[in-house]
């Protein structure tokens, strides 16, 4: 099957907030939405959760503890060298691993990013609707194979009673 | 809307018996020959809820500058608590009577065979000590008190007249304070060793009151909300307040680091004094205690998203980071007068009394004024605060 998303373009961000509502009322299940501009509150309505915090904080604590190895490593076990009296496993480790901790986090964390989004420098874009890095807001609903006729008719309805300029079907691959 | 904080007999009862054990204590310290620990504690104590005052008058004044929206349902708050810089400072003019059981620089005979003290002389001596003090206390007094005029006249005028002049009295304010509280905290905490020199020491304590006087604000319209009177406190709000004290925690264990390791790291005697009784005594425990208090256990527990939302793991950290803060003081004031670093009923009891007294000028003053700055330019963008 080629088309396998419904689209509902709009153009103002309230008009979209409240069209989410209006949907999900209709127990029409959104899958994404898209957006030139952060808007406050997308994500609490689509319930989408991430775990790179998550994934950050472990970069972090492996960060801080390989850091705390290798220093501990090269100036108490391999070449213990004194100088100004001071103790070989010292404080003067902390900025070392407080830089380094920051560097790895950073780091694994934007790779992970970019795995996970499949991205890489150069990658052509594949948006559904691309409008939506000017000026447009769209949404997403996903098309299943055992979906009716007459349900694809209820949502494309819905879209445009709630305000929708446009809607289209998709047949951009999309997944995610 | 015009609701006002009501507190009950019980309330009354308690606070008035802490405060009865705060003072007998004090007079059984002075009679059973324990002068200078009293001393120190009635520092301590004093020291401790004048910066929790300065820090979150810093705040609204911050506020006032940047013209923050969130927070501008909870400006009352801080306007309340500075109601405490008049009761602090008739408390501390008692201080003056303990400064030669305190202060070695006070004993003039002493002074003249030492050299570094013969140094600061100009600088540290009585007479002027005194005049920076009332200067000082003045200056604070006077500006956090207009500001909390004009925020009042503020809810029965409104319009953008008294905002402009918040604005501008809070940069006054901020410019005093950066000046006034560094100088204030040199004379009456570092000078305690009066031999060190530390250019970070008043710049850590400023962070420290910073810190907990967000600490203070947070619990307060935590406890405020859960009284039925800040109805608008919502998740972003909380997470605002756990943001500050977690970037101000992160902040805090910054200069910790900054002044300790610079001293460690150079190991001239003339810096390293300070460090020698804190680390290579039974402080030892307190030393890392406090790092651990007020940095790792906010840093740590904060970065979890899930505790910022939630009010009663808001309300633990801040009892614990108010036993930090007394630590931190306990640190910074004990190994340099009594020299021995037991917890006695003085300790406790002291703590007890001040606590109750300022929780009393905080209520009392919360009573008298109307919780919500209705004119606020930016109040409906606080409540919508998503």
């Amino acid at each position: 099957m080629s088309n396998t998303n419904i689209i509902g373009i709009y153009e103002d961000e309230t008009i979209l907030l409240d069209a989410m509502d209006e949907l999900q009322k209709n127990d029409v299940k959104i899958k994404d939405v898209f957006s030139p501009i952060p808007i406050h509150g997308v994500f609490e309505k689509l319930g989408i959760t991430t775990r790179l915090p998550l994934a950050t904080f472990i970069y972090g604590v492996v960060g801080t503890i390989s850091v705390f190895a290798f220093l501990y490593w090269t100036s108490v076990v391999s070449y213990p060298l004194k100088f100004g009296g001071k103790p070989l496993n010292t404080l003067s480790f902390i900025i070392i691993m407080f830089v380094l901790t920051i560097f790895v986090g950073t780091l694994f964390t934007f790779l992970t990013y970019f795995i996970r989004e499949k991205m890489y420098p150069g990658k052509e874009v594949e948006l559904p609707v691309p409008t939506t890095t000017h000026d447009q807001f769209a949404i997403l609903i996903e098309k299943t194979p055992g979906m009716k006729d007459a349900e694809v008719k209820k949502i494309q309805d819905l879209l445009t009673k709630t305000g929708a300029i446009e809607v289209k079907d998709s047949d951009v691959e999309y997944d995610n | 809307m015009d609701k006002k904080l009501q507190t009950g007999e019980g309330f009354k009862v308690i606070t008035l018996v802490l405060i009865a054990f705060g003072l007998f204590t004090v007079l059984a310290g002075f009679f059973t020959g324990e002068g200078t620990r009293t001393w120190a504690n009635l520092l301590l104590n004093n020291y401790y809820f004048l910066s929790v005052t300065i820090g979150a008058t810093f705040w609204m004044a911050l506020q006032a500058v940047t013209q923050s929206g969130w927070s501008s349902a909870y400006i009352r708050i801080p306007q309340a608590m500075s109601n405490y810089l008049i009761v602090s400072f008739v408390l501390w003019i008692f201080m003056f009577m303990g400064l030669h059981d305190l202060y070695h620089w006070t004993h003039v005979d002493a002074v003249q065979h030492d050299a570094i003290l013969l140094h600061k002389a100009p600088y540290l001596n009585v007479p002027f000590l005194t005049i920076r003090f009332v200067l000082f206390f003045a200056l604070w007094i006077f500006l956090t008190q207009r500001i909390k005029k004009l925020s009042a006249e503020e809810d029965k005028h409104g319009g953008l007249t008294y905002f402009n002049k918040i604005e501008f009295t809070s940069k006054a304010y901020i410019f005093v304070l950066a000046i006034s509280f560094s100088l204030f905290t040199i004379d009456w905490l570092m000078s305690l060793d009066a031999h060190w020199y530390s250019t970070i020491y008043a710049v850590k304590k400023f962070i420290m009151s910073f810190y907990h006087g967000v600490t203070w604000i947070a619990a307060i319209a935590i406890i405020l909300h859960k009284m039925g009177l800040l109805p608008m406190l919502n998740k972003s709000h909380l997470q605002d307040f756990g943001r500050y004290i977690f970037a101000l925690s992160i902040i805090w264990g910054y200069m910790w680091l900054s002044q300790y390791l610079l001293i460690w790291y150079a190991n001239i005697p003339e810096e390293t004094v300070y460090y020698v009784p804190r680390i290579m005594s039974d402080y030892k425990n307190y030393f890392y205690g406090e790092l651990i208090i007020n940095w790792l256990f906010p840093f740590l527990f904060l970065m979890w998203n899930r505790v910022n939302s939630n009010m009663n793991a808001m309300l633990f950290v801040v009892a614990v980071l108010i036993i930090g803060h007394w630590v931190e003081l306990y640190m910074s004031i004990m190994p340099n007068t009594i020299e021995s670093h037991s917890i006695t009923y003085i300790e406790v009891g002291t703590f007890l009394g001040f606590a109750a007294l300022f929780v009393t000028v905080i209520v009392w003053s919360l009573a008298r004024i109307t919780l919500i700055p209705k004119n606020h330019p930016y109040y409906i963008e606080s409540i919508e605060q998503h």
